[in-house]
């Protein structure tokens, strides 16, 4: 657990990075510090291993000022990965990943033991340890880079916007990785990012930053969606936060109807394995060669939603696992599902301030900005939740939240 | 030098053994110095490097050293080291090997970039360790593109020596200037510029073998 307990940096010219931080970091989670360039996020995180030190205030890594700790030593302790992985070009990969065991005294046996089976948990070729850095791509050097500050085990996992050089396609899986590895190990993650919607994916816990490093509101994703804390954190989360919180909630439950029929004139056919090929129309001689699908239980209300929106008969496609279709979903039965998702949607929020929600007289299950009002402005929050903020050490663990948020 | 041939091969024939002293001889008095600036300019470069203040100082002095004829230097030096010894030639030419060597040592050095820097730094490197286990290794290319300059420009300034009576084959230009004779002169050029082939060629192996990871020619102006 990391807590900054009034920690601020002022440079020697007198401008100020961050000012008094109170924050804790819980244990074995992701906690995402999200914010505009120059919110002092980068600074925050490097307060932690000593690469910058607070001038004022303390960090506790478990209880113990990190001042007081010897700064390499500490640093080996901690696994830390920058933007450009930071790579050493002169080392083949397998004695990049096996630096920290190398610099901890390990012999040259068990610190390459170590490397290749980190080679393998970041979901690279074994072969790819004899390469160097420049002969590998983007994204392969980026996972290179989080199997290095994994290799000694560390329980502290610092990561300053590691996936934000790398293209969409490429970032994506990696993020997928992260969490899979998280699910895994259970590291305490300190994350930096300036895209809210990395933060939303990755973050048990998000910290949104404002200017020298001032809270804006610590929340877990779903709350954070749900609930801004004020207008500032509104505008920062975007207009389609909306949209984006359900991409936290499972799409489950939505009754389906039969394939066989046309649905508004459209028939979906389907080739020799059942997987869908396209949707055609039964009057005149015109088919969509293109099929959005979704798997219940697995995939999200916003891919359900996005299926239906793109398809022509007004029905999203259900799948199973191998992709076989299993039916399909109106676009009312979908949308019924946003309103319905109560149950869930409580499952996966804060329920303190769900609870708040109610008893300042919302309808239960749906909240006033549940569907984003185009006329609204952002941030009018018709005042139901209490500002989560408000405490100062905000449960990063509300009871039920812990279920995975509908990944 | 009417009649007379370009190169009487005879001669060459003759004085084998005489030729090969003097090649011996200019090896030692022009790649010497370079292996001593070489040995100078490393620990310079790393003071330099952790202390940026020496720096600009260092290099103006070496950028003046650098500025001053190889001959006038040797006159200088013949009262304290005495004519015709290695030293009156290896100290100057030591002086600028490390005039060329400690600006791309100090480059070499700062050349790792910044998120590898800070990436050490993070991992645990303290500072001199992360000199010698990072920065130094990462400025090979460039420490080897800095002697092959510096070790060019060595075998060339090297046959001036000759005029102070330490040359090595600089003294086949003397005579063949003298005699009117144009055999040693040919030979000298063609021994000097072997020399200078094989030394260039040593390095570049050198360099594949030691930072197999730089594939891009690392260039150095001077």
């Amino acid at each position: 657990m990391i807590r900054f307990d009034g920690a601020g940096k002022r440079h020697p010219d007198g401008t100020i990075a961050v000012e008094g931080l109170d924050l804790t970091v819980p244990a074995g989670r992701t906690t995402v510090l999200v914010g505009p360039s120059g919110c002092g996020k980068t600074t925050i995180l490097r307060m932690v291993n000593r690469m910058v030190e607070p001038t004022s205030g303390r960090v506790l890594l478990d209880g113990t000022d990190v001042a007081q700790l010897e700064a390499a030593k500490l640093r080996r302790g901690i696994g830390y990965v920058i933007q450009q992985a930071g790579l050493f070009p002169h080392r083949k990969v397998l004695d990049n990943i096996a630096t920290v065991p190398y610099l901890l005294g390990w012999d040259r046996k068990r610190a390459r033991t170590r490397a290749m089976e980190m080679l393998e948990l970041v979901g690279l070729a074994p072969e790819t340890g004899k390469r160097y850095p420049y002969q590998l791509s983007g994204g392969q050097q980026q996972r290179v880079g989080v199997a290095r500050a994994l290799a000694a085990d560390p329980p502290l996992l610092l990561m300053d916007e590691p996936f934000s050089a790398v293209d969409p396609v490429v970032r994506a899986g990696l993020q997928e990785e992260l969490l899979r590895l998280q699910s895994e190990l259970n590291k305490t993650v300190l994350f930096v990012t300036h895209d809210i919607e990395e933060a939303v994916r990755l973050g048990d816990q998000i910290v949104v930053l404002r200017e020298h490093g001032r809270i804006g509101q610590v929340a877990d994703p779903a709350t954070l969606l749900n609930a801004p804390a004020d207008e500032q954190v509104s505008a920062f989360l975007g207009r389609d936060r909306g949209l984006r919180g359900l991409a936290l909630r499972p799409a489950a439950g939505i009754p389906l109807v039969p394939h066989a029929e046309p649905f508004e004139g459209w028939t979906l056919t389907v080739d020799e394995h059942g997987r869908p090929s396209g949707w055609q129309r039964a009057a005149a001689s015109e088919t969509v060669r293109q099929v959005a699908v979704f798997q219940p239980g697995v995939d999200t209300l916003r891919t359900a939603l996005d299926s239906a929106v793109l398809s022509p008969a007004r029905a999203a496609v259900a799948v199973d696992g191998d992709g076989r279709v299993l039916g399909l979903a109106p676009r009312a039965a979908v949308l019924d599902a946003l309103d319905a998702a109560g149950p869930q949607a409580a499952a996966l929020t804060d329920e303190a301030a769900w609870e708040a929600a109610e008893a300042a007289g919302e309808p239960a299950g749906i909240p006033a900005d549940r569907v984003p009002d185009p006329g609204q402005e952002p941030g009018q929050d018709p005042g139901s939740a209490p500002d989560p903020d408000s405490d100062p050490a905000p449960d990063p663990a509300p009871s039920g939240s812990g279920a995975g948020h509908g990944r | 030098m009417d009649g007379e041939p370009l190169v009487r091969w005879r001669w060459i024939g003759d004085h084998l053994g005489y030729l090969w002293g003097l090649l011996r001889d200019h090896a030692v008095i022009s790649l010497v110095p370079v292996l001593i600036g070489l040995a100078l300019a490393l620990p310079l470069g790393l003071l330099c490097t952790r202390f940026p203040r020496l720096y600009q100082p260092l290099a103006a002095v070496f950028n003046v050293v650098y500025a001053l004829p190889s001959l006038a230097v040797f006159v200088v030096l013949i009262p304290y080291t005495g004519l015709a010894t290695q030293a009156t030639v290896m100290i100057p030419l030591a002086c600028y090997a490390l005039a060329v060597l400690l600006p791309t040592t100090v480059d070499g050095l700062r050349a790792v970039p910044e998120p590898v820097r800070q990436a050490a730094t993070a991992l645990g490197y303290g500072p001199w360790r992360r000199l010698a286990a990072v920065e130094l290794p990462s400025a090979v290319p460039y420490l080897v593109a800095g002697l092959r300059v510096a070790a060019v420009s060595s075998i060339s300034l090297a046959s001036v020596g000759a005029l102070v009576g330490r040359g090595g084959l600089g003294y086949l230009f003397i005579d063949g200037f003298q005699r009117t004779f144009p055999t040693p002169i040919v030979a000298g050029i063609v021994l000097v510029a072997l020399l200078a082939l094989v030394t260039d060629a040593v390095l570049l192996l050198a360099r594949r073998l030691l930072a197999p990871w730089a594939v891009r020619e690392t260039v150095v102006g001077r």
